[in-house]
Order: structure tokens, then C-alpha cells, then sequence
């Protein structure tokens, strides 16, 4: 593996290896130095070494001279010399001491020669003694002793001394070497000097060779990153020129690939993008053109702009073409253009004026659809508008908390002001309730609020409205409450119905009616008891002829009765106003009568009736539950044949009581089974008048059922009999309730 | 059994007293309005009198009133006969003190039995 160096670590080689050869150099030079420094010492020491050693021999020849001079004459000049001299010995000892320091060749010399000197000292003594004694004899034996030993030691001593200061001339010899090493030194620094710059140098060149000429490269790869040509290799190494080179070619790829995703971008682009220059003419022109208006991008390019466009709009868009020059920022119009095949296109146009290039850069956006669109809406906010404003119903916008905030004219009309005295106003003004409530206090407008979303909301609810100009005067309306949203905030919108007209048609009506009942009653009353009378022979035997026709008479009498009664009926169903007196009754009691009512009708038709027994207690009105069964058993007497069974059967389910009517007729095709409960329905158009009724009495029962909370319906096949039946509550019996106290206790 | 029918109606009078003497064999007077009818019962002292409910000047519920208050014909029960079916409406008129409601048009052949089975009733 070749071994790669990164710059930062070159850079910490190319100033460490001289540092390190520099500081090895002057360790050594400092050792060198300290060398020469201690043979300096050891040279100065041996000069004194070699000057004390003299001294001594000399101190001892001294001794012995002043010796010899006191013997001869006993001058005490010459003993106080000798003294003196003897008393400077040891001084001279000590020094050699001190000199010899750790040498232990010297040491040795040293001790040797103390002992000598010591002993030499003793002697000298001793002689001077003798002397002094005037022992002559004794000091002349004493002094050729001293001479002997003397001699003996100074002999000693020299060689002594001589051994002392052999090393130390050595050293002293050495100085003439000195003066080689000290050369030898300088030698030495100027060496490692140039050693050094060698090394310093090789490493600067070795090293900026390998940077210099990736940086070139580098520099290279910047240029024709600019000229948009392609990039040198990837230079060599792993150090930061190298990574700077591998981060320079990934940009230069995400720019190539920025580069392409905008032209692909340009060229893709739904809507036109092109330059515009100072001539205008088309100088570039995105491929979009061909969709928007037909031509090719070199159709284009060198044609005038204000060539495509519509006459009606070309002054305009000059002038906004004028604008766009002196606008600083992108400035948008609108105009119609003409596509190669001669259609209009409306384009809205984002243009921005480059003073550099002399260039306006446009984009052109499509939006006939949206013209089309927007005009559609136009269109139809002003059909809305306008059923708005001439509906007959009047139209509040009201608050969650009530108030006004928008009405139509139908709503001026309708509470008589115009629409600024309607608006703000709480919806509590405009009805009845103001007249004993506080307009003003909050908790009387919550309360009505209430009352009037829980009676309208999503209904239909019945108010008393006032005439905002007479609050006198009271107006039934109806009202109609929806929940809407506008921009997230919650509103109410009252559809308001003055039915003042139609709650007066409905008293009117139901005048009427009554009228109707009461003067169609009372002629038809005598007619049917005069034709009775005459029937059944109370004024006298009729002939048979005369007997039939006041029979026909009276039959269809009977039935116009029964038709008055039953639009009477319906009428009072449809208004929820049937009358209702619902109380526990026995089941069988309303089935007896029920028997007792078609007995003779029964009879009339050959049918036998088979009537069920029950126990069960239901919870109705008895007269109209009668009236119901009558009813079916009349039309199963009917349509059974001559004698066929009518049955009446009770059905016990649990809550539920079923009553069914089974009779043998000649059934009811599927067809029919759902239109039989609707008005004026008959299985044949003849039956009416072949077999009596009015086509009303189911639509009754199913009225009068649904009342009590029931189903009524039919289960038949043609030619195998029906079966009608009803379902109502059952009451639950006593121990019943009891159990459901006690589970809820 | 004595009676009184008042009714403003001379036709539908007549076919009720037929019914009530013809066919059920009754005594049967008339009056033709409320007066002549409070009149003719504190003369006549019927057993039960049929009112009409819809006369003019005075209603079947003043004659009514008129009835019960006078002492010589408040022990009279009274039968309205009425052409208003409604249940609402008979209730009504029990509660203003009437014994019972034959509504019109009425069947002839059954009109004595009905009369019969409110007085018994």
C-alpha cells in the first residue's frame, strides 16, 4: 500500500525533522561544552595542585634550612622562621586537600603524603627541641637523624609530590589539545548547520512538488467548471487537495444535474417560458408553446410578440408591456392571444424586465379555463343572487347568538322596514315574544334564541312575527333554520314564509268544512230516513217496483254518507286532527262490536263470520279501532264468496298484539298490495260500484293504526285469499309493570 | 214514552218523529227552535227530549243550559242530535250535561232502540 501523507501532516514533517535533527545537534553541543568546561577546571586545578605541591617541598626545604641555621646559632630569627614555616605546612595540606577533591589516585598520593609530611613535621620538632635544650650532640644526632629522615622524606615527598603533579601536568599538557577541539567543534556546527537547511530543503521541495501540481490541476478543473467543459481526473492522495478535488467534482455533477433539471424544467413547464427582447421579438421560446398556442419554439423566435395578440386587447398590453420596463419587480397582465389555428387563448403573463439583458422574461399561463370558469361563477353568483333578491321567502343571515347580520328584500316586506332595520337588530324584535320579553337583557334573548333554534333548526317551526312599523300587529310565519359555515365561523340561515295567506285559506277551510258536514248531514239525514221509512213499510206496503227503487235510493244515500264521513275523516287525518280518546279496553270488547256492526251485512253477502276469543288489553280509542275492523271485515265480506268463512284471529306477541282478518276471496295480485293504503285505490276500477265503498276506508285505517303506533298491511296470493292485519300495543300486565319497578328499584 | 224533538229543520224533525212513532212506536211532539222547545217541555213534561245542536238564535248548548236550569224541566234527560261525529265534540256535550249524542244522519230503523239504550244507560 503506498503510504499517503495528508498536507496538515507534510506540514508537521517538514518543521519536525529539522527540529529534531537541531535539538539532537545541540545536545550534543551543550555535552561538548560541559567537556571542555570541566578539562578548563581540571587544568586550573592542576596548575594549583602543582603550585601547592611546590610549596610544600619548598616549605620543607625551607624547615630544614632554618634548621640548619638556628643549630649553628641559636638565633631565635631562625626559630621564629622555622616556626613560621612549619606552622604554614599543614595550611598547605588542607589546600592539596581540598584540591584533590575526588580523584582517588590523588587521594591515595595525598594520604601517603600527609603521613610523610606528618612525620617530617615530628622530626623537625623534635630537632628543634634538641636545639633548643642546647643537646647538641643530641640535636646534631637529632639533625643528621632529621637531615637522613629529612632527606629520606623530601626524597619521599618528591616522589610523592611528583606522583601528585604527574596527572596534573598531563592535564596541563592537554591544553594544547584544547585548541584542536574547539576547532573541531566549530567544524562540527557548521556540519550540522548545512545538514540541516539540506534536509529543510529537500523536505520543501519533496513535499511542494506533490501540492503544486494538484493545485494546477484544481485551478484547471475551476475553469472548465466555468467553460462548462469536463473535469480532469481525480488528482491522486488522500489529503485535503484531494478531498477539496472530490468535493469540486461532486458539485461540478449536482450542478450538471441542476443544470438539466432546470432546462428539463424550462422545457417541460405547462406554461410558456420565454425572453422578450428591447425589438419585441420573441429572442427564446419554451417547447410549452406548441400546447399554448400551436406553434414550434422557431415558429416563434424572431416574431413580434404584439403579433399574436387580439386587437381589442393590444393597447393594453402595450401599455403593461411599458409598465414592465419601468417596474423594478414582476409585473403581471392579462390579453387574449391567437393560436396557429386562429382561436383565442386567454394567457395571463408574469414579466420581469432585465436592463442587463435588454430582455423581458416572461412566463404565459393558460387560463381560458379558468376565465370560463370564472365567468360561470359570475354567472351564476348572479342567478343566486338574483332568485335571492326576488324569492318570496324571506332569507336571514343570523349569528349564533342571534343577531341579524344580512336579509333579502323578501325580509323587508315581510317585517315591513328596510333591510338597515333589520340589520344588527337581535332576532327577538322581530317576533311576538317581545312584547312580554326584555329585548335588551341577555338572559331573554338566550332564552328566546333557544326556543327559536330548537323549534326551527332543520324544521319547520310556527312563530308569531311582528310588523316592525306597528309591532301591534301579529303575523303567523313559518321558519327554517340552517346551519352554515362561512370561513370557519358558524351562521344561521332563517328561511322565513309569511303564511298569513295560507293559515287564513286553512280557516277557511276547515269552515268549510265543517259547513259542509253539517248542511251535506242534515238534507241527506232526511233524505235517508224518509227512503228508510218508506223501505221498511212504515208509510204503508210498496209495490215491488216502487220498493226497488226507493231501495236504490236509499243504498246509494247510505253511501254517500259513508263518503262524506270518510273525506271528512281524511281530511282530519292529513291535518293530524283526528280525534283520538285512547283508553285500556279489552280486545274482544272492540271485536264484538265489531261482529255486532257486519252481522247483517255478513248475512246479506252469504258469509259466515268466525270471531277469536282474547283476554289481551290493548291501550286505544275502542270507537275507532271498531271503525277499523269494520272496515276490513266489511270489504272481506265483500269479496268472499257465498258461503265462505271471514276470520277474525288474535295473535299474541310479546309488546305487540296482532289482529288478522283471513277471508277466502279472490286475493289481491302483488301489484296492488302497496297502492291499497293510498287514496281512491281499487284492485279493479268496477269495484266501487259493483261492491260499494270509496277507495278511502284503508287509507283510514292506516291512519287511525299509525295513531295508535301500529302497522297495518296485507299478506295475499290472487286467487288464495287475504289476510289483513293490524299490529298495535299491548298493555302490560300488572305484574309485568311490577317486575319492571322492581328491576329498576 | 213521551218525546220532544227540537230541531229548526222542519224535514229531518219530521223523519225523526216518524222513525220514533212509525217504527218505534213512541208519542213524539216538536219544536221548530229552542224557545218553542223550553216552552213545550215544562208544558209537555216529555220523558227525553232530542235537541239539535246547530240552530239559529239560540244553539242546542243554550237551550240545553236553558233546560237544566229551569225547574220544571231540569229533571229532562236530554239527547243531543248532532251532525259534528267527532269524539272531541260528543264529549263536549256530555260534559254540558247532555245524557248522551245520537249523531246525524241517523238510521231510522234504529233510532228508538238508540234513544232507549242512552236512557238505560
Amino acid at each position: 500500500m503506498k503510504f499517503q501523507l495528508k498536507l496538515s501532516h507534510k506540514g508537521i514533517i517538514l518543521v519536525s525533522v529539522p527540529l529534531i535533527f537541531a535539538t539532537i545537534f545541540l545536545a550534543f553541543l551543550t555535552y561538548l561544552l560541559n567537556q571542555a568546561e570541566h578539562e578548563v577546571e581540571a587544568q586550573i586545578r592542576a596548575k594549583a595542585l602543582v603550585t601547592e605541591a611546590g610549596n610544600l617541598q619548598k616549605s620543607f626545604y625551607d624547615a630544614g634550612v632554618a634548621m640548619a641555621g638556628y643549630s649553628i646559632t641559636k638565633s631565635p630569627l631562625f626559630a621564629d622562621r622555622f616556626d613560621a614555616i612549619l606552622r604554614q605546612i599543614p595550611t598547605i595540606l588542607e589546600s592539596l586537600n581540598s584540591l584533590v577533591g575526588d580523584n582517588p589516585k590523588q587521594q591515595q598520593v595525598l594520604v601517603e603524603l600527609k603521613s610523610i609530611a606528618y612525620s617530617a613535621l615530628k622530626i623537625l620538632k623534635e630537632a628543634k627541641n634538641a636545639v633548643a635544650t642546647d643537646e647538641i650532640d643530641m640535636a646534631q644526632m637529632k639533625a643528621r637523624s632529621v637531615y637522613k629522615q629529612a632527606r629520606a622524606l623530601t626524597d619521599k615527598l618528591k616522589v610523592t609530590i611528583n606522583d601528585l603533579t604527574s596527572d596534573e601536568s598531563m592535564l596541563v599538557n592537554k591544553k594544547s589539545n584544547q585548541i584542536d577541539s574547539k576547532l573541531q567543534v566549530k567544524i562540527f556546527l557548521a556540519i550540522g548547520f548545512l545538514i540541516n537547511i539540506i534536509i529543510a530543503v529537500f523536505l520543501a521541495l519533496f513535499f511542494s512538488k506533490g501540492i503544486g501540481s494538484r493545485i494546477e490541476i484544481l485551478t484547471d478543473n475551476s475553469i472548465r467548471l466555468a467553460r462548462g467543459q469536463e473535469l480532469n481526473a481525480l488528482v491522486s492522495g488522500n489529503d485535503e487537495i484531494a478531498q477539496l478535488d472530490k468535493v469540486f467534482h461532486a458539485m461540478a455533477i449536482n450542478l450538471q444535474e441542476a443544470m438539466e433539471k432546470e432546462r428539463a424544467i424550462v422545457e417541460n413547464a405547462a406554461d410558456v417560458i420565454c425572453s422578450i427582447n428591447s425589438e419585441g421579438k420573441f429572442a427564446a421560446v419554451s417547447p410549452a408553446c406548441k400546447e399554448l398556442w400551436g406553434y414550434t419554439p422557431d415558429e416563434l423566435v424572431g416574431r413580434k410578440f404584439v403579433d399574436l395578440v387580439l386587437n381589442d386587447d393590444l393597447a393594453q398590453t402595450i401599455q403593461s408591456a411599458r409598465q414592465v420596463r419601468q417596474s423594478k419587480v414582476t409585473t403581471s397582465f392579462e390579453n387574449r392571444t391567437f393560436k396557429k389555428d386562429g382561436s383565442l387563448v386567454t394567457v395571463l403573463w408574469s414579466a420581469y424586465w432585465s436592463e442587463r439583458e435588454r430582455s423581458m422574461f416572461c412566463v404565459a399561463h393558460d387560463i381560458t379555463q379558468r376565465k370560463l370558469a370564472e365567468e360561470a361563477i359570475k354567472a351564476s353568483e348572479e342567478r343566486i343572487r338574483t332568485i335571492i333578491e326576488n324569492m318570496l321567502v324571506g332569507l336571514l343571515i343570523i349569528t349564533p347568538t342571534g343577531f341579524v347580520e344580512a336579509v333579502n328584500p323578501a325580509s323587508e316586506r315581510i317585517f315591513g322596514v328596510p333591510a338597515k332595520e333589520l340589520l344588527g337588530k337581535h332576532v327577538l324584535n322581530l317576533f311576538s315574544e317581545s312584547k312580554f320579553m326584555n329585548v335588551d337583557n341577555e338572559y331573554d334573548r338566550k332564552q328566546f334564541l333557544e326556543t327559536f333554534f330548537t323549534k326551527s333548526l332543520n324544521r319547520v317551526g310556527e312563530f308569531d312575527a311582528i310588523k316592525l312599523l306597528n309591532t301591534d300587529e301579529d303575523f303567523p310565519v313559518e321558519i327554517s333554520l340552517t346551519e352554515f359555515n362561512i370561513g370557519g365561523n358558524l351562521k344561521f340561515m332563517a328561511n322565513i314564509l309569511d303564511v298569513s295567506e295560507r293559515k287564513e285559506l286553512e280557516k277557511m277551510k276547515k269552515e268549510f268544512v265543517a259547513t259542509v258536514s253539517h248542511e251535506l248531514r242534515t238534507p241527506l239525514t232526511s233524505i235517508r230516513g224518509s227512503l228508510t221509512l218508506l223501505s221498511v213499510g212504515a208509510l204503508g206496503v210498496l209495490p215491488e217496483a216502487v220498493k226497488k227503487v226507493v231501495a236504490i235510493a236509499e243504498r246509494n244515500t247510505i253511501r254517500l254518507i259513508g263518503l262524506i264521513n270518510d273525506i271528512l275523516d281524511i281530511e282530519k287525518l292529513e291535518a293530524g286532527k283526528l280525534d283520538m280518546v285512547f283508553d285500556d279496553l279489552a280486545l274482544s270488547n272492540v271485536i264484538e262490536r265489531s261482529q255486532e256492526s257486519v252481522k247483517s251485512f255478513a248475512e246479506q253477502h252469504g258469509v259466515n263470520l268466525i270471531m277469536a276469543q282474547t283476554d289481551i288489553k290493548v291501550h286505544a280509542d275502542g270507537d275507532r279501532l271498531v271503525q277499523v275492523l269494520v272496515n276490513l271485515l266489511s270489504n272481506a265480506c265483500k269479496f268472499s264468496p257465498k258461503g265462505g268463512n271471514v276470520t277474525v284471529a288474535v295473535v299474541d306477541i310479546p309488546n305487540w298484539v296482532e289482529v288478522r282478518v283471513i277471508d277466502q276471496g279472490r286475493g289481491i295480485p302483488a301489484k296492488f298490495k302497496n297502492l291499497l293504503f293510498q287514496k281512491f285505490q281499487q284492485v279493479e276500477a268496477s269495484d266501487s260500484r259493483k261492491k260499494g265503498g270509496t277507495g278511502l276506508g284503508l287509507v283510514i285505517c292506516k291512519g287511525i293504526i299509525e295513531q295508535h303506533g301500529g302497522i297495518i298491511g296485507v299478506e295475499s296470493e290472487e286467487g288464495h285469499g287475504s289476510t289483513f292485519y293490524f299490529r298495535i300495543p299491548k298493555i302490560k300486565e300488572p305484574s309485568e309493570i311490577n317486575k319492571i319497578f322492581l328491576k329498576q328499584a | 214514552m213521551k218525546v220532544l224533538i227540537i230541531d229548526d229543520e222542519e224535514d229531518t224533525r219530521s223523519v225523526a218523529s216518524m222513525s220514533l212513532s212509525l217504527l218505534g212506536g213512541l208519542d213524539v211532539i216538536e219544536a221548530d227552535s229552542g224557545e218553542e222547545g223550553i216552552r213545550k217541555a215544562s208544558v209537555e213534561n216529555p220523558d227525553v227530549v232530542l235537541l239539535d245542536m246547530m240552530m239559529p238564535v239560540m244553539d242546542g248548548a243554550a237551550t240545553l243550559d236553558k233546560l237544566l236550569t229551569n225547574e220544571l224541566t231540569k229533571h229532562i234527560p236530554v239527547i243531543f242530535l248532532t251532525a259534528k261525529a267527532m269524539t272531541s265534540e260528543i264529549d263536549r256535550l256530555k260534559r254540558l250535561g247532555a245524557k248522551g249524542v245520537v249523531t246525524k244522519p241517523f238510521d231510522p230503523t234504529m233510532l228508538a232502540s238508540q234513544v232507549q239504550a242512552i236512557l238505560e244507560s
